[in-house]
Protein backbone atom coordinates (compact mmCIF):
# COMPACT_ATOMS: atom_id res chain seq x y z
CA UNK A 1 0.00 0.00 0.00
CA UNK A 2 2.69 2.70 1.18
CA UNK A 3 5.95 2.88 -1.11
CA UNK A 4 8.96 0.29 0.34
CA UNK A 5 11.87 2.72 -0.53
CA UNK A 6 10.66 5.87 2.00
CA UNK A 7 10.72 6.72 5.38
CA UNK A 8 7.36 8.11 6.98
CA UNK A 9 6.44 10.52 9.88
CA UNK A 10 3.32 10.05 12.19
CA UNK A 11 2.34 13.49 10.44
CA UNK A 12 2.38 11.91 7.01
CA UNK A 13 5.21 13.34 5.66
CA UNK A 14 7.56 10.68 3.44
CA UNK A 15 11.48 10.82 2.68
CA UNK A 16 13.39 9.30 0.20
CA UNK A 17 17.22 8.50 -0.05
CA UNK A 18 18.48 9.33 -3.00
CA UNK A 19 22.29 9.38 -1.90
CA UNK A 20 23.14 12.89 -2.33
CA UNK A 21 19.94 14.18 -1.65
CA UNK A 22 16.66 13.44 0.34
CA UNK A 23 13.47 14.01 -1.16
CA UNK A 24 10.37 14.61 0.98
CA UNK A 25 6.16 14.97 -0.12
CA UNK A 26 3.08 13.76 1.62
CA UNK A 27 1.83 10.59 2.08
CA UNK A 28 -1.35 9.21 -0.54
CA UNK A 29 -2.79 8.75 3.34
CA UNK A 30 -2.36 12.59 3.83
CA UNK A 31 -3.71 13.28 0.35
CA UNK A 32 -6.62 10.96 0.77
CA UNK A 33 -7.66 13.09 3.85
CA UNK A 34 -7.12 16.41 2.35
CA UNK A 35 -9.16 15.97 -0.75
CA UNK A 36 -8.80 18.14 -3.74
CA UNK A 37 -5.02 20.12 -3.03
CA UNK A 38 -5.58 23.81 -4.17
CA UNK A 39 -2.21 25.59 -3.06
CA UNK A 40 1.02 24.81 -1.53
CA UNK A 41 3.65 26.94 -0.01
CA UNK A 42 7.03 25.62 -0.47
CA UNK A 43 9.51 26.59 2.47
CA UNK A 44 12.95 28.69 1.42
CA UNK A 45 15.33 27.77 -0.61
CA UNK A 46 18.51 27.23 0.79
CA UNK A 47 17.12 27.24 4.60
CA UNK A 48 18.71 25.04 7.67
CA UNK A 49 15.58 23.14 8.82
CA UNK A 50 15.07 21.44 12.15
CA UNK A 51 13.38 17.62 12.59
CA UNK A 52 9.42 18.97 12.85
CA UNK A 53 9.85 22.59 11.59
CA UNK A 54 7.13 24.09 9.82
CA UNK A 55 8.79 24.01 6.34
CA UNK A 56 5.43 24.12 4.41
CA UNK A 57 1.32 24.88 4.24
CA UNK A 58 -0.72 22.79 1.61
CA UNK A 59 -4.03 23.69 1.26
CA UNK A 60 -7.37 21.66 -0.26
CA UNK A 61 -11.14 22.66 -0.74
CA UNK A 62 -11.28 21.64 3.01
CA UNK A 63 -8.69 22.77 5.15
CA UNK A 64 -5.23 23.87 5.36
CA UNK A 65 -2.46 21.62 7.06
CA UNK A 66 1.48 22.52 7.93
CA UNK A 67 3.97 20.36 6.37
CA UNK A 68 6.93 19.16 8.75
CA UNK A 69 10.51 18.79 7.87
CA UNK A 70 10.77 14.66 8.87
CA UNK A 71 14.68 15.65 9.49
CA UNK A 72 17.01 18.61 10.05
CA UNK A 73 19.01 19.26 7.21
CA UNK A 74 19.23 22.01 4.45
CA UNK A 75 17.01 22.98 1.51
CA UNK A 76 18.32 22.59 -1.77
CA UNK A 77 15.61 22.11 -3.82
CA UNK A 78 11.54 22.94 -4.09
CA UNK A 79 9.40 21.82 -6.52
CA UNK A 80 8.33 25.09 -7.81
CA UNK A 81 5.76 23.58 -10.32
CA UNK A 82 3.47 22.73 -7.34
CA UNK A 83 3.00 26.97 -7.23
CA UNK A 84 0.73 26.68 -10.84
CA UNK A 85 -0.15 22.70 -10.42
CA UNK A 86 -0.71 21.95 -6.87
CA UNK A 87 -3.40 19.26 -8.23
CA UNK A 88 0.44 17.04 -8.85
CA UNK A 89 0.34 16.36 -5.29
CA UNK A 90 -3.23 14.45 -5.49
CA UNK A 91 -2.14 13.15 -8.83
CA UNK A 92 1.43 11.49 -7.96
CA UNK A 93 1.94 12.14 -4.72
CA UNK A 94 5.49 9.88 -4.49
CA UNK A 95 6.52 11.29 -7.62
CA UNK A 96 5.87 14.12 -9.43
CA UNK A 97 4.09 16.04 -6.44
CA UNK A 98 7.15 16.04 -4.53
CA UNK A 99 7.42 18.95 -1.82
CA UNK A 100 11.61 20.28 -1.74
CA UNK A 101 14.91 18.37 -1.03
CA UNK A 102 17.02 18.29 1.26
CA UNK A 103 21.05 17.71 1.61
CA UNK A 104 22.91 17.58 4.69
CA UNK A 105 20.80 15.30 6.73
CA UNK A 106 20.73 14.27 10.13
CA UNK A 107 20.90 10.76 9.15
CA UNK A 108 20.73 9.83 12.54
CA UNK A 109 17.30 11.19 13.03
CA UNK A 110 15.86 9.04 9.69
CA UNK A 111 15.98 6.23 12.07
CA UNK A 112 13.39 7.52 13.99
CA UNK A 113 11.09 7.59 11.07
CA UNK A 114 8.50 4.32 10.34
CA UNK A 115 9.16 1.98 7.30
CA UNK A 116 6.37 1.12 5.35
CA UNK A 117 5.05 -1.72 7.24
CA UNK A 118 4.97 0.53 10.49
CA UNK A 119 3.33 3.55 8.62
CA UNK A 120 0.44 1.55 7.12
CA UNK A 121 0.29 -0.22 10.93
CA UNK A 122 0.26 3.29 12.37
CA UNK A 123 -2.34 3.97 9.46
CA UNK A 124 -4.39 1.56 10.47
CA UNK A 125 -4.90 2.08 14.15
CA UNK A 126 -5.78 5.76 12.94
CA UNK A 127 -9.05 4.36 11.37
CA UNK A 128 -9.95 1.98 14.28
CA UNK B 1 -24.02 18.31 23.41
CA UNK B 2 -23.77 16.00 25.64
CA UNK B 3 -23.61 12.31 24.99
CA UNK B 4 -25.48 11.24 27.96
CA UNK B 5 -28.40 9.16 26.99
CA UNK B 6 -26.48 7.37 24.25
CA UNK B 7 -25.86 8.42 21.11
CA UNK B 8 -28.37 9.32 17.93
CA UNK B 9 -27.85 7.63 14.62
CA UNK B 10 -27.61 9.67 11.80
CA UNK B 11 -30.48 9.15 9.18
CA UNK B 12 -30.23 7.78 5.57
CA UNK B 13 -31.74 9.34 3.01
CA UNK B 14 -33.49 7.43 0.29
CA UNK B 15 -30.21 7.19 -1.74
CA UNK B 16 -27.63 6.52 0.73
CA UNK B 17 -27.27 2.78 -0.72
CA UNK B 18 -26.94 4.49 -4.02
CA UNK B 19 -24.49 7.14 -2.79
CA UNK B 20 -22.04 4.09 -1.49
CA UNK B 21 -22.58 2.29 -4.47
CA UNK B 22 -21.54 5.65 -6.28
CA UNK B 23 -18.47 5.47 -4.01
CA UNK B 24 -19.50 8.34 -2.37
CA UNK B 25 -17.27 9.72 0.48
CA UNK B 26 -20.24 9.55 3.14
CA UNK B 27 -20.30 12.27 6.29
CA UNK B 28 -22.65 13.23 8.87
CA UNK B 29 -24.21 16.57 8.25
CA UNK B 30 -26.89 17.79 11.05
CA UNK B 31 -27.44 14.15 11.62
CA UNK B 32 -28.08 12.68 7.94
CA UNK B 33 -25.60 10.22 6.05
CA UNK B 34 -25.11 12.22 3.03
CA UNK B 35 -22.05 12.39 0.23
CA UNK B 36 -19.21 14.91 0.88
CA UNK B 37 -18.22 13.81 -2.93
CA UNK B 38 -17.79 11.72 -4.96
CA UNK B 39 -15.23 11.91 -7.98
CA UNK B 40 -13.91 15.05 -6.19
CA UNK B 41 -15.32 18.66 -5.19
CA UNK B 42 -12.72 20.51 -7.61
CA UNK B 43 -14.73 18.29 -10.43
CA UNK B 44 -17.87 18.34 -9.37
CA UNK B 45 -17.83 22.08 -8.49
CA UNK B 46 -16.38 22.41 -12.22
CA UNK B 47 -19.59 19.88 -13.72
CA UNK B 48 -22.29 22.04 -12.06
CA UNK B 49 -20.98 25.49 -13.52
CA UNK B 50 -20.61 23.86 -16.90
CA UNK B 51 -23.01 21.40 -17.10
CA UNK B 52 -25.50 19.89 -14.67
CA UNK B 53 -25.27 17.69 -11.44
CA UNK B 54 -27.75 16.38 -9.29
CA UNK B 55 -27.47 16.91 -5.30
CA UNK B 56 -29.48 14.80 -2.49
CA UNK B 57 -31.07 17.51 -0.58
CA UNK B 58 -33.39 15.00 1.17
CA UNK B 59 -31.90 16.40 4.62
CA UNK B 60 -33.73 19.32 4.38
CA UNK B 61 -37.45 19.82 6.01
CA UNK B 62 -40.32 20.53 4.55
CA UNK B 63 -44.05 21.48 5.78
CA UNK B 64 -47.49 22.34 4.64
CA UNK B 65 -50.09 25.05 5.93
CA UNK B 66 -53.53 25.08 4.65
CA UNK B 67 -56.07 27.89 4.53
CA UNK B 68 -56.24 31.64 5.15
CA UNK B 69 -55.90 32.00 8.43
CA UNK B 70 -52.66 29.18 8.79
CA UNK B 71 -51.22 31.25 6.11
CA UNK B 72 -52.15 34.37 8.01
CA UNK B 73 -50.62 32.97 11.47
CA UNK B 74 -47.48 32.26 9.62
CA UNK B 75 -46.93 35.02 7.95
CA UNK B 76 -45.88 36.89 11.50
CA UNK B 77 -43.25 34.28 11.78
CA UNK B 78 -42.04 34.94 8.08
CA UNK B 79 -39.70 38.21 7.62
CA UNK B 80 -40.74 38.34 3.99
CA UNK B 81 -44.25 39.59 2.74
CA UNK B 82 -46.53 36.78 1.72
CA UNK B 83 -50.21 38.18 1.24
CA UNK B 84 -49.02 39.85 -2.72
CA UNK B 85 -46.79 36.45 -3.25
CA UNK B 86 -49.02 35.05 -6.50
CA UNK B 87 -49.59 31.36 -6.61
CA UNK B 88 -46.49 29.87 -8.32
CA UNK B 89 -44.13 32.01 -6.87
CA UNK B 90 -41.68 31.40 -3.22
CA UNK B 91 -40.41 33.93 -1.06
CA UNK B 92 -36.44 33.84 0.83
CA UNK B 93 -36.60 34.87 3.99
CA UNK B 94 -36.10 33.96 8.08
CA UNK B 95 -38.25 32.86 11.31
CA UNK B 96 -36.48 34.71 13.95
CA UNK B 97 -37.30 34.75 17.95
CA UNK B 98 -38.77 37.25 19.51
CA UNK B 99 -35.69 38.35 19.87
CA UNK B 100 -35.41 39.30 16.12
CA UNK B 101 -32.65 36.04 16.23
CA UNK B 102 -32.68 33.91 12.99
CA UNK B 103 -33.88 30.48 14.06
CA UNK B 104 -33.70 29.59 10.36
CA UNK B 105 -34.06 31.03 7.16
CA UNK B 106 -36.55 29.42 4.65
CA UNK B 107 -38.02 29.02 1.07
CA UNK B 108 -41.98 30.35 1.26
CA UNK B 109 -44.01 29.13 -1.86
CA UNK B 110 -47.49 29.44 -2.49
CA UNK B 111 -48.85 26.35 -4.51
CA UNK B 112 -52.46 27.08 -4.30
CA UNK B 113 -54.27 30.48 -3.26
CA UNK B 114 -54.72 28.78 -0.01
CA UNK B 115 -51.90 26.48 0.48
CA UNK B 116 -48.11 26.99 1.22
CA UNK B 117 -45.31 24.84 1.25
CA UNK B 118 -41.99 26.09 3.43
CA UNK B 119 -38.75 24.36 3.14
CA UNK B 120 -36.44 24.79 5.77
CA UNK B 121 -32.62 23.49 7.30
CA UNK B 122 -32.19 20.50 8.91
CA UNK B 123 -30.04 21.72 11.49
CA UNK B 124 -32.50 23.81 13.16
CA UNK B 125 -35.18 21.43 11.50
CA UNK B 126 -36.92 19.93 15.04
CA UNK B 127 -37.12 23.71 16.42
CA UNK B 128 -38.55 25.06 13.49
CA UNK B 129 -41.14 21.86 12.98
CA UNK B 130 -42.19 22.00 16.80
CA UNK B 131 -42.92 25.89 16.32
CA UNK B 132 -44.41 25.47 12.75
CA UNK B 133 -46.90 22.22 14.24
CA UNK B 134 -47.85 24.05 17.32
CA UNK B 135 -49.27 26.88 15.76
CA UNK B 136 -52.62 27.53 16.17
CA UNK B 137 -53.67 26.18 12.95
CA UNK B 138 -50.72 23.67 12.79
CA UNK B 139 -48.41 22.79 9.96
CA UNK B 140 -47.88 19.59 8.79
CA UNK B 141 -44.62 18.69 8.70
CA UNK B 142 -43.62 16.20 5.58
CA UNK B 143 -40.17 16.06 5.85
CA UNK B 144 -40.35 12.30 6.80
CA UNK B 145 -42.71 11.86 3.42
CA UNK B 146 -40.46 13.79 1.29
CA UNK B 147 -37.40 13.61 -0.64
CA UNK B 148 -35.41 16.60 -2.40
CA UNK B 149 -32.81 16.21 -5.12
CA UNK B 150 -31.45 19.57 -6.40
CA UNK B 151 -30.86 19.78 -10.41
CA UNK B 152 -28.25 22.32 -10.61
CA UNK B 153 -26.22 23.49 -13.81
CA UNK B 154 -26.72 25.59 -16.95
CA UNK B 155 -28.27 22.28 -18.92
CA UNK B 156 -30.68 21.06 -16.50
CA UNK B 157 -33.60 22.85 -17.98
CA UNK B 158 -32.26 21.05 -21.44
CA UNK B 159 -31.99 17.59 -19.99
CA UNK B 160 -34.96 17.92 -17.93
CA UNK B 161 -37.25 19.21 -20.49
CA UNK B 162 -35.54 16.21 -23.02
CA UNK B 163 -36.54 13.94 -20.61
CA UNK B 164 -40.23 14.98 -20.13
CA UNK B 165 -40.46 16.96 -16.96
CA UNK B 166 -41.46 19.59 -19.60
CA UNK B 167 -43.13 22.23 -16.58
CA UNK B 168 -39.49 23.31 -15.87
CA UNK B 169 -39.42 25.52 -19.15
CA UNK B 170 -42.56 26.90 -17.82
CA UNK B 171 -40.71 27.91 -14.68
CA UNK B 172 -39.28 31.43 -14.03
CA UNK B 173 -36.92 32.14 -11.47
CA UNK B 174 -38.28 31.58 -7.44
CA UNK B 175 -41.11 29.71 -9.14
CA UNK B 176 -42.78 26.81 -8.55
CA UNK B 177 -45.52 23.81 -9.79
CA UNK B 178 -47.26 20.79 -8.64
CA UNK B 179 -46.87 18.14 -11.63
CA UNK B 180 -46.30 14.68 -12.29
CA UNK B 181 -43.16 12.72 -14.07
CA UNK B 182 -43.26 9.16 -15.09
CA UNK B 183 -46.60 8.98 -12.85
CA UNK B 184 -45.16 10.20 -9.73
CA UNK B 185 -46.79 13.10 -7.97
CA UNK B 186 -44.26 15.94 -7.38
CA UNK B 187 -43.36 19.69 -6.86
CA UNK B 188 -40.91 20.93 -8.81
CA UNK B 189 -39.51 24.75 -7.83
CA UNK B 190 -36.59 27.16 -9.48
CA UNK B 191 -34.85 28.44 -6.71
CA UNK B 192 -31.14 27.07 -6.70
CA UNK B 193 -28.33 27.35 -4.00
CA UNK B 194 -25.33 27.45 -6.84
CA UNK B 195 -25.78 30.74 -8.83
CA UNK B 196 -26.50 28.31 -11.87
CA UNK B 197 -29.73 27.44 -13.69
CA UNK B 198 -31.48 24.62 -11.38
CA UNK B 199 -34.20 23.09 -10.11
CA UNK B 200 -35.33 21.55 -7.11
CA UNK B 201 -37.58 18.21 -7.36
CA UNK B 202 -39.48 17.10 -4.14
CA UNK B 203 -40.56 13.69 -4.40
CA UNK B 204 -42.58 10.60 -2.36
CA UNK B 205 -39.82 9.61 -0.28
CA UNK B 206 -40.71 5.76 -0.54
CA UNK B 207 -40.73 6.36 -4.61
CA UNK B 208 -37.37 8.72 -4.35
CA UNK B 209 -34.77 6.20 -5.25
CA UNK B 210 -36.44 5.16 -8.70
CA UNK B 211 -35.76 9.19 -9.64
CA UNK B 212 -32.32 9.30 -8.64
CA UNK B 213 -31.53 6.42 -11.01
CA UNK B 214 -33.42 7.79 -13.74
CA UNK B 215 -31.29 11.44 -13.33
CA UNK B 216 -28.23 9.42 -13.12
CA UNK B 217 -29.20 7.44 -16.80
CA UNK B 218 -30.02 11.33 -18.32
CA UNK B 219 -27.24 12.85 -20.57
CA UNK B 220 -24.24 14.34 -18.79
CA UNK B 221 -25.96 14.47 -15.40
CA UNK B 222 -23.51 13.51 -12.86
CA UNK B 223 -23.74 12.92 -8.56
CA UNK B 224 -22.62 16.02 -6.65
CA UNK B 225 -21.88 16.43 -2.93
CA UNK B 226 -21.79 18.53 -0.03
CA UNK B 227 -18.70 19.62 -0.72
CA UNK B 228 -19.16 20.97 -4.28
CA UNK B 229 -22.68 22.43 -3.22
CA UNK B 230 -20.73 24.34 -0.31
CA UNK B 231 -17.90 25.90 -2.53
CA UNK B 232 -20.90 26.56 -5.45
CA UNK B 233 -23.20 28.45 -2.97
CA UNK B 234 -19.70 30.15 -0.97
CA UNK B 235 -18.90 31.79 -3.98
CA UNK B 236 -22.22 33.26 -4.40
CA UNK B 237 -21.78 34.94 -1.31
CA UNK B 238 -25.28 32.64 0.00
CA UNK B 239 -24.99 32.27 3.93
CA UNK B 240 -25.08 28.84 4.88
CA UNK B 241 -27.76 28.60 8.38
CA UNK B 242 -26.05 26.99 11.13
CA UNK B 243 -22.68 28.52 9.88
CA UNK B 244 -23.05 31.99 8.63
CA UNK B 245 -25.57 32.73 11.12
CA UNK B 246 -27.52 31.07 13.64
CA UNK B 247 -29.52 32.39 16.79
CA UNK B 248 -27.55 35.05 17.98
CA UNK B 249 -27.81 37.10 14.77
CA UNK B 250 -30.25 39.12 13.49
CA UNK B 251 -30.74 39.22 9.80
CA UNK B 252 -29.44 42.88 9.79
CA UNK B 253 -26.47 41.65 10.98
CA UNK B 254 -25.99 38.24 9.02
CA UNK B 255 -26.52 41.04 5.48
CA UNK B 256 -30.18 40.23 5.12
CA UNK B 257 -32.17 43.37 5.20
CA UNK B 258 -33.03 42.65 1.51
CA UNK B 259 -35.12 39.83 2.82
CA UNK B 260 -37.06 41.85 5.54
CA UNK B 261 -40.77 44.09 4.70
CA UNK B 262 -40.20 46.57 6.97
CA UNK B 263 -43.97 47.45 6.21
CA UNK B 264 -45.40 44.15 7.82
CA UNK B 265 -45.45 43.13 11.50
CA UNK B 266 -43.67 39.81 11.89
CA UNK B 267 -41.91 38.21 15.14
CA UNK B 268 -38.57 39.99 16.43
CA UNK B 269 -39.77 43.09 14.69
CA UNK B 270 -39.29 45.55 17.06
CA UNK B 271 -35.45 44.38 18.07
CA UNK B 272 -34.55 45.11 14.55
CA UNK B 273 -36.27 48.34 14.06
CA UNK B 274 -34.14 49.27 17.33
CA UNK B 275 -31.01 47.50 16.00
CA UNK B 276 -31.45 49.48 12.53
CA UNK B 277 -31.94 53.13 14.41
CA UNK B 278 -28.96 52.41 16.69
CA UNK B 279 -26.86 51.12 13.61
CA UNK B 280 -23.08 50.24 14.57
CA UNK B 281 -23.79 46.62 14.59
CA UNK B 282 -20.96 44.00 13.54
CA UNK B 283 -22.13 42.64 9.66
CA UNK B 284 -21.52 39.53 7.58
CA UNK B 285 -19.25 40.67 4.89
CA UNK B 286 -17.79 38.89 1.54
CA UNK B 287 -13.50 39.10 1.35
CA UNK B 288 -11.34 37.49 -1.22
CA UNK B 289 -7.68 36.78 -1.00
CA UNK B 290 -5.13 37.84 -3.54
CA UNK B 291 -4.03 33.66 -4.17
CA UNK B 292 -5.03 30.44 -3.97
CA UNK B 293 -4.89 30.94 -0.14
CA UNK B 294 -8.27 30.14 1.59
CA UNK B 295 -9.36 32.16 4.73
CA UNK B 296 -10.88 29.27 6.94
CA UNK B 297 -13.87 28.95 9.27
CA UNK B 298 -12.91 30.36 12.76
CA UNK B 299 -9.96 32.93 11.33
CA UNK B 300 -9.74 36.10 13.05
CA UNK B 301 -9.76 39.48 11.17
CA UNK B 302 -7.49 41.99 12.49
CA UNK B 303 -6.33 45.65 11.55
CA UNK B 304 -3.21 46.91 12.33
CA UNK B 305 -3.04 43.77 14.94
CA UNK B 306 -6.65 44.75 16.26
CA UNK B 307 -9.16 42.18 15.97
CA UNK B 308 -12.23 43.61 14.15
CA UNK B 309 -14.31 40.27 13.28
CA UNK B 310 -14.32 36.46 12.44
CA UNK B 311 -13.99 33.93 9.35
CA UNK B 312 -17.80 32.18 9.64
CA UNK B 313 -17.01 30.66 6.18
CA UNK B 314 -13.74 30.10 3.85
CA UNK B 315 -12.38 28.19 0.87
CA UNK B 316 -10.61 28.27 -2.36
CA UNK B 317 -12.97 29.17 -4.95
CA UNK B 318 -13.00 27.16 -7.88
CA UNK B 319 -14.37 29.01 -10.23
CA UNK B 320 -13.12 32.52 -9.45
CA UNK B 321 -9.33 31.29 -8.37
CA UNK B 322 -8.68 32.66 -5.73
CA UNK B 323 -9.55 32.33 -1.93
CA UNK B 324 -13.15 33.41 -0.74
CA UNK B 325 -14.98 33.68 2.59
CA UNK B 326 -17.63 35.20 4.51
CA UNK B 327 -17.33 36.73 8.19
CA UNK B 328 -18.37 39.55 10.40
CA UNK B 329 -16.62 42.37 10.86
CA UNK B 330 -17.12 45.93 12.98
CA UNK B 331 -19.47 48.15 11.51
CA UNK B 332 -15.77 50.25 10.66
CA UNK B 333 -15.01 47.24 8.42
CA UNK B 334 -17.93 46.71 5.94
CA UNK B 335 -16.81 48.57 3.13
CA UNK B 336 -15.52 47.39 0.10
CA UNK B 337 -11.91 47.77 -0.67
CA UNK B 338 -11.21 47.84 3.48
CA UNK B 339 -8.13 45.75 3.88
CA UNK B 340 -8.03 42.71 6.68
CA UNK B 341 -5.84 40.15 7.96
CA UNK B 342 -7.17 36.70 8.53
CA UNK B 343 -5.99 34.22 10.79
CA UNK B 344 -2.32 33.20 12.47
CA UNK B 345 -0.61 33.32 9.07
CA UNK B 346 -1.52 37.05 8.03
CA UNK B 347 -3.48 36.19 5.15
CA UNK B 348 -4.08 39.65 3.72
CA UNK B 349 -7.91 40.03 2.36
CA UNK B 350 -9.94 42.63 1.07
CA UNK B 351 -13.89 42.85 1.80
CA UNK B 352 -15.74 42.99 -1.60
CA UNK B 353 -19.44 42.99 -2.99
CA UNK B 354 -20.76 39.43 -3.13
CA UNK B 355 -21.18 37.30 -5.69
CA UNK B 356 -17.77 36.81 -5.74
CA UNK B 357 -18.87 34.84 -9.26
CA UNK B 358 -20.74 37.25 -11.34
CA UNK B 359 -20.94 34.72 -14.31
CA UNK B 360 -24.33 32.31 -12.66
CA UNK B 361 -26.85 31.37 -15.16
CA UNK B 362 -29.50 31.24 -12.22
CA UNK B 363 -31.64 34.04 -14.23
CA UNK B 364 -31.39 32.95 -17.27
Amino acid sequence: MFPDDLYYTEDHEWIRDEGSEYVVGITSYAVEQLGDITYVELPELGADVIRGETVATVESVKAASDVYSPVGGHICEVNDFLESRPELVNEDPYGEGWFFKLDSVRVSELNKLMKADAYEAYIKSLEK
Amino acid sequence: MSDIGGEILPQKTPFYDQHVALGGKVVDFHGWLLPLQFRGILEEHRHTRESVSVFDCSHMAEFRLVGRDAIQEYDRLFTANLTNLPVGRGRYGAILNDQGRILDDVISIRLAEEELFVVSNAGPASRISALLTSLKHPAEDVSGLTAKIDVQGPRSREVLEKAGLTVVSELGYFSARRTSWRGLPLVVTRMGYTGELGFELYIPWESASDVWTWLLQLDGVMPAGLGSRDTLRLEMGYPLSGQDFDDTKTPLEASQSRFVDWEKDFVGKEVLVEMRRAGGYAQLVGFSAPDRRAPRTGYTLSVSGEPVGMVTSGTFGPSVGYGIGLGYVGSDFVTPGTRLMAGPKQLPVEVVSVPFYKQGTCRR
